[in-house]
């Protein structure tokens, strides 16, 4: 009897050690609800018609694309096994995974690619038209090849593949609809890991795991749900509290980050914001007096104490930035420019400013100015502060003006009604994408939001970036924009103040949240929690 | 008296009309007046866009058309009970409004019921012992949460009784993540209702009780009062039967005029916690010039005023049968 309890013990054991192996071997456990702050609440979920942000925070989760990024900025295969690319840059051939479902059940083929491309991204997605703009065919010789035809080479558009720059909506359900009232955009159907359940407006959507995700065995989490908290000292107190797991870009303010980043449940880094890359920026009315002179530009370029703002205004999260391309784009950056960041910069900037013709009156004031503040958080109007008192010392007098996003919009992008203004621009994937509509004569285009409107451009800088946009070889490609930053800081029609680091704060048990240079907008695929 | 009543009733309604249209063509022009259209901001939040995506953008909100058509456009809509379709939100704006319809006036309800309840109760203790010590604590009190900010209170209370004892959560209407269902959903709404719904009365307390101190103090030196007390009744009678009734009058009116404003929700109180109200939808409808939807909320709101003063009116009747309707 005894000896038969010790072998009933005994196989027990063993069976528990059986079980037990998976999880050894597999780390990543299942299960678990994941609770993700975003903020604002998105207006909707239709990620093909938008590049808002929290709307791609969420709907990323849902929708797949043809490819996910490494770190390195490379694109990786997704719902794409693989791809070829031609030698004259002119054809890529995507070969389409095989078995992979839509939410409804139904399967992803080329002829959902050939859809997603022409009728909803080229057409409704603001950035589609110029992403896939030399795109002129897509043949789908068979339901799982793709073959891109292209006019001319577009480098950039490899970069711009992702389930939140270009998700893939099944054309079963958008064909012969009107795409942009189409009712999918608030409850949307992708191939992502994540399958949409509900969303109870002002308060929560609910995210549920997709057994029959193309990757097997993932993703980990039963759930994610993603809540809307509008106050941010509250967001700060529910992840505090434990209530929430998860908050990125900008969710948490900066002073907050750092009073969270000591408690020994939560962890944050800056990692993620890769294919972002913010840079916080000065734009100067380069067509309006006095900063129609170039002297003047420079002069207020080398005041400004690049580290100074990093550290008292944004509490360390940030770099000196040198031009307008981040250097997290090392196939592209140089730091071979003019360097405005140096330690007598004032005293360069008085001088500057004699020599242009504007010295100082009686009471030792040179001119006045209106400095516009971005309305999208209050550290802006803390470096507007800054500015103000950096300009006093140069004798300028600078008036703040605080607007709501509507108003600011306009008199920035549509009637260039402003003297300077601060703000912050994404360089995004490629500067082809990200960098040339803030240069290029031809984004000088009064009403459109976030292109050129300091409306400076250069026929030598059009023309570089021209060449770089249709040169496949990689190494001549980044000579042109190595020309390009240099002639870009030279003429100085913006002030880079640093590149913006975003942080992602997370509850420590939750794992591998963050994969991909997209960070927040990657689709938590690989997250678990270790408890 | 019955079909008077209704005669009144129906009267009310019929004037309500001009005022509802006036109403609404006024925050029509108001908002167009407004720098920025809906366009600018979708696509200033969506970070870049072409002229061609914002002319799209225009041209699918009516945007494109002169202002009286737009408004020509809207006054049809209404007429018809149709209050639009916000673009922003892909969404009928009627079915947006009705999603916060019920945690705003579970709210505003719970705050109301409170704040009246003991506006009343301490403006009576601290008339009935006028000058002494519980007066000048209750007076003090009301004035300084009266004069308290709501944010700061909302952030003290999370800070103390979520994060500190962990007894409440931080924010938001119910616990998401549990999936409760029956009368454990109830409790954890009730749970979650417990923080906002005492911030948000503090401040209306203090009106209350104020305001009642000082119209029990009034009736007290009313003749009635002097001619019950010869009567021989005693003190207590003379409060609960007639001075009580009276004094009420007053803080009624104030709270049939303010409940139509805390209908519209409370911003503040809404963005501390998390509440899904209308105030933040409004608020944030503004910001995004998103005219169908605020438009809609507005038109809503001033309906439920004038159905609520209307009522106020006839509990004015019972309350006082020397009130008449006409």
């Amino acid at each position: 009897m005894k000896a038969k309890n010790i072998s009933k013990i005994f196989w027990i054991l063993v069976l528990v050690a059986i079980m037990a192996i998976p999880s050894i071997a597999f780390a990543q456990k299942r299960g678990g609800t994941l609770v993700m702050l975003v903020q604002p609440e998105p207006p909707n979920l239709a990620a093909y018609t938008t590049t808002s942000a929290p709307v791609g925070m969420v709907a990323a989760k849902v929708y797949d694309g043809l490819a996910e990024y490494n770190f390195d900025l490379k694109p990786v295969p997704s719902l794409a096994e693989s791809w070829d690319i031609s030698p004259d840059g002119k054809t890529i051939t995507f070969k389409l995974r095989k078995g992979v479902q839509f939410h409804d059940g139904k399967p992803f083929t080329s002829a959902d690619v050939k859809f997603t491309v022409f009728e909803v991204l080229k057409k409704y997605h603001p950035r589609g038209a110029s992403t896939f703009r030399d795109v002129t065919a897509i043949d789908t010789p068979d339901p799982h090849t793709a073959i891109f035809r292209l006019q001319t080479p577009a480098p950039y558009l490899m970069m711009a593949l992702s389930g939140y720059e270009s998700p893939m909506v099944p054309k079963h359900l958008f064909e012969n609809t009107d795409i942009r009232n189409h009712p999918n955009a608030n409850k949307p159907i992708g191939t992502g890991p994540f399958k949409f359940v509900e969303w109870n407006r002002g308060q929560f959507v609910r995210l549920d795991r997709n057994a029959n995700y193309w990757k097997k065995g993932q993703p980990y989490l039963d759930r994610v749900l993603v809540r809307f908290i509008p106050d941010s000292a509250t967001r700060t107190a529910a992840l505090e509290k434990g209530e929430a797991h998860f908050a990125g870009m900008g969710a948490i303010y900066y002073s907050d980050v750092r009073q969270l980043e000591k408690l020994p449940h939560i962890s944050v880094t800056t990692k993620g914001y890769e294919m972002s890359s913010p840079i916080v920026e000065l734009y100067f009315n380069t067509k309006k007096k006095p900063f129609d002179n170039q002297k003047v530009r420079q002069a207020i370029s080398y005041a400004i104490e690049r580290q100074v703002v990093i550290d008292n205004v944004w509490f360390g999260f940030g770099k000196p930035a040198t031009g307008p391309i981040n250097s997290n784009f090392a196939a592209f950056y140089t730091d071979k420019v003019k360097n405005y960041n140096v330690p007598n910069g004032i005293e360069i900037a008085n001088k500057l400013l004699d020599e242009a013709g504007y010295p100082r009156g009686a009471n030792g004031i040179r001119f006045e100015i209106v400095h516009d503040l971005t309305p999208y958080g209050e550290e802006w109007r803390r470096f507007g502060e800054y500015v103000q008192q950096v300009l006093e010392r140069l004798g300028i007098k600078a008036t703040l003006r605080y607007e709501d996003v509507a108003t600011w919009l306009r008199r920035v992008f549509t009637t260039y009604d402003f003297d300077l203004s601060n703000n912050w621009i994404q360089n995004l994937a490629d500067p082809v994408i990200g960098i040339h509509r803030e240069y290029h004569s031809n984004s000088i285009r009064p009403g459109t939001v976030f292109v050129n409107c300091t409306r400076w451009s250069s026929p030598e800088t059009d023309r570089l970036m021209d060449q770089a946009t249709v040169e496949p070889n990689p190494a001549k490609r980044a000579a042109l924009y190595h020309e390009f930053q240099k002639l870009v800081v030279e003429a100085a029609p913006v002030v880079w103040v640093h590149e913006l680091k975003f942080s992602t704060v997370t509850h420590k048990t939750l794992k591998d949240a963050v994969v991909s240079p997209l960070g927040v907008f990657s689709n938590f695929d690989r997250a678990y929690f270790d408890k | 008296m019955g079909r008077k009543r209704f005669r009144y009733i129906l009267r009310r309604a019929a004037q309500a009309v001009p005022v509802l249209l006036a109403i609404i063509i006024l925050t029509f022009l108001l908002l167009k007046l407004a720098p920025g259209d809906a366009a600018e901001v979708l696509a200033g939040e969506a970070g870049s866009a072409s002229p061609e995506y914002m002319a799209q953008l225009r041209q699918r909100f009516g945007l494109d058309k002169p202002t009286h058509i737009q408004l020509l456009a809207y006054m049809k809509n209404v007429l018809t009970l149709n209050l639009g379709f916000s673009f922003r939100h892909s969404m009928p704006v009627l079915e947006l409004i009705m999603g916060r319809i019920g945690p705003t006036l579970l709210l505003m309800g719970t705050t109301f019921t409170l704040a009246i309840g003991f506006g009343i109760l301490l403006g009576m203790l601290a008339a009935t012992r006028v000058n002494t010590w519980r007066d000048s604590l209750i007076s003090i009190l009301s004035l300084v949460s009266y004069a308290t900010p709501l944010f700061w209170v909302g952030l003290m209370l999370i800070l103390v009784f979520s994060i500190r004892f962990g007894w409440f959560p931080t924010s938001g209407m119910e616990n998401i993540a549990a999936f409760h269902e029956g009368w454990n959903r109830v409790f954890d709404i009730a749970h979650h209702l417990v923080l906002p719904a005492i911030t948000l009365s503090l401040f209306y307390l203090a009106v209350y009780t104020r305001l009642m101190r000082a119209s029990m103090l009034e009736q007290a030196g009313m003749d009635y009062v002097t001619t019950a007390k010869a009567k021989g009744l005693t003190e207590r009678r003379i409060t609960f039967k007639h001075i009580l009734r009276n004094a009420v009058l007053p803080v009624v009116t104030m709270a049939g005029v303010q409940v139509g404003g805390l209908l519209g929700g409370s911003v503040v109180v809404e963005s501390v916690f998390g509440w899904p109200g209308l105030g933040l939808l409004a608020f944030e409808s503004l910001f995004a010039r998103d005219l169908n939807l605020l438009l809609g909320i507005f038109a809503f709101s001033a309906c439920l005023v004038v159905a609520i003063n209307l009522s106020v009116d006839i509990i004015y009747t019972f309350l006082d049968p020397r009130i008449e309707v006409r």
